[in-house]
């Protein structure tokens, strides 16, 4: 990521947040210019939501820098969250209701835009209590791409899918990636997940949270096959610090899944100075 | 065409699911009827007079102006606590403290006999139209009260945050989050509080008015007359079976069709 362009980028500076006494981030630092992918994992109660929701402006800074270019932000939440007395096409065409366009378009839209998750005319009408979880979930997905947003903030929405709806869905979102250069911040438990996706992982450490190591991941995302995926996974895993962050105990002597010579889209974890942190010893 | 199609496929079954009413009403009919050969037509006149008896009062025209004043009364209470009872359930619910404060209100005012109320009302207002009226608000308004309070608590603030998120402005967060939630609680108290307001009104009637079906009752009873007083009940439950049933049963089921479990 270069500086200094004038492509549209958000910026996380030194950004602490507390729940009262109890601090959850310290010192946040991380970029995301258009166009690109950041992973954010870690443990359960590392900050994450607080991380995304201080960037999707739910909640109010506290401390730090917080700069947003992007114009157009859109969010898929944990949960489809849709509006139970709307039928699905209504929900996907909630955005553009809000956006002040007219009834015509926006059904127009919301129906393109249910097509391309291959949600027909007959889901569209119907109520999101008719439709299964992995409809829902494409209604939600529609509901934010409908908008061409410039930034997709992803709060794991597909943790609970099954890997083959998790997949399509996954293929759906590099697919419009690659075609209007959207930047996306996701959050997730799933290592393989952050891997298949985005260009760089950064692994949170908790107790409170920050960015403990990163990983650079030059392959771009539609030429990743699930090989390669397991293999970088294994990398990751084989840290010892992201094993100590996700509390995972040390490895016994093993293979070390070293990336092939000839592959060059395998990288190196980097374990951030942990010389800023005052809890240098939990990472 | 799909909504077309749903409605009139749901016909059939809507008139079918009637025959089980039907039957057990004439279950009822023939227990009536039973009971009143038993123990005689002084005490309980049988079925056939009581429903001759309402044929007169409705061809005659008495019935059908007696039913609109006690209406009147009981619509204008009714209306009254639906426009208070609703606005103040918002509010209190939009604060903590309001909906902590109202909460133990309400159950007073809930717990308090509406023939309590009759009883101040009627040292209040006299024998003139206040007394029912008030009677039927003042029995309404908690209910009312109590919907709008629950429907503005229990919104789910995921769902405030996902409207923060896709920017919805003010106007449709009223209109498409907070009121679609918001009346599938009311709807339910108003409902419930029309046939209070319906109740009340006669009863307040019975004891206050000189007018009203509530007064004919009282004539009727004071005159001895069973059939005559049998048939004012009838009148009274009919009224409400049939506005509740033919008007806001069906409305209800289309507002709230997104809710309709799917069989």
């Amino acid at each position: 990521m270069t500086t200094g362009t004038p492509v549209p980028r958000l910026a996380v500076h030194g950004v602490s947040h507390a729940y009262g006494l109890h601090t959850v981030l310290e010192n946040i630092e991380l970029t995301l210019d258009a166009g690109r992918t950041l992973a954010l994992v870690g443990p359960s109660g590392c900050g994450k939501t607080t991380l995304l929701h201080l960037c999707a402006g739910l909640l109010t800074l506290q401390g730090g820098h917080l700069h947003n270019d992007f114009g157009r932000p859109a969010m898929m939440f944990q949960q489809p969250r849709l509006l139970p007395w709307k039928t699905a096409g209504e929900n996907i065409a909630l955005g553009l209701k809000a956006m002040g366009i007219p009834a015509r378009e926006r059904r127009q839209r919301a129906e393109r835009a249910g097509m391309a998750v291959e949600l027909d005319a007959g889901a569209l009408a119907q109520f999101p209590h008719q439709l299964s979880g992995g409809m829902q979930s494409r209604v939600a997905l529609a509901r934010a791409l409908v908008l061409e947003p410039d930034l997709l903030l992803l709060d794991e929405p597909f943790s609970a899918l099954d890997i083959g709806l998790k997949a399509q869905l996954h293929q759906w979102l590099l697919q419009e990636q690659a075609r209007r250069g959207l930047a996306m911040l996701m959050i997730t438990h799933d290592l393989m997940e952050a891997v298949r996706l985005a260009d760089t992982v950064l692994v949170m450490d908790s107790g409170p949270g920050r960015i403990a190591h990163r990983l650079d991941l030059p392959r771009p995302a539609l030429q990743r096959d699930d090989a390669w995926v397991h293999r970088s996974t294994a990398h990751l895993l084989h840290s010892p610090g992201v094993r100590r962050c996700f509390g995972l105990p040390p490895l016994a002597t093993g293979p070390h899944p070293s990336p092939d010579a000839g592959d060059a889209g395998m990288a190196q974890v980097i374990t951030l100075s942990p010389v800023q942190y005052k809890r240098s010893l939990a990472c | 065409m799909v909504l077309l199609w749903r409605w009139v496929s749901g016909i059939p079954a809507y008139l079918w699911s009637g025959w089980g009413a039907v039957a057990s009403l004439c279950l009822l009919l023939a227990v009536w009827e039973a009971v009143s050969i038993t123990l005689g037509p002084l005490i309980l006149p049988d079925p056939g007079a009581t429903f001759g008896a309402l044929w007169q009062l409705l061809a005659g025209g008495v019935a059908a102006r007696e039913l609109l004043l006690t209406g009147q009364r009981a619509m204008t209470g009714l209306l009254l606590a639906m426009v208070l009872g609703s606005s103040a359930g918002l509010l209190a619910g939009l604060s903590m403290t309001a909906a902590m404060m109202a909460r133990p209100l309400v159950t007073v005012l809930l717990g308090t006999p509406p023939i309590a109320w009759l009883v101040l009302a009627m040292l209040w207002f006299g024998a003139n139209d206040g007394t029912p009226v008030f009677t039927a608000f003042i029995a309404c308004f908690p209910v009312i009260f109590v919907g709008a309070l629950q429907g503005t608590r229990t919104l789910d603030h995921h769902l405030k945050d996902m409207a923060a998120m896709f920017r919805l402005p003010w106007h449709m967060r009223l209109t498409d989050l907070y009121g679609p939630h918001v009346l599938s609680y009311l709807f339910p108290a108003w409902i419930n509080a029309l046939g209070t307001a319906w109740k009340v009104a006669v009863m307040a009637e019975l004891l206050a008015s000189a007018d009203g079906v509530g007064a004919a009752l009282a004539i009727a009873r004071s005159q001895l007359d069973m059939p005559v007083t049998l048939a004012w009940v009838g009148a009274v439950v009919l009224t409400l079976l049939l506005v509740e049933y033919l008007l806001l049963e069906p409305l209800k089921r289309e507002v709230e069709r997104w809710r309709e479990v799917q069989a």
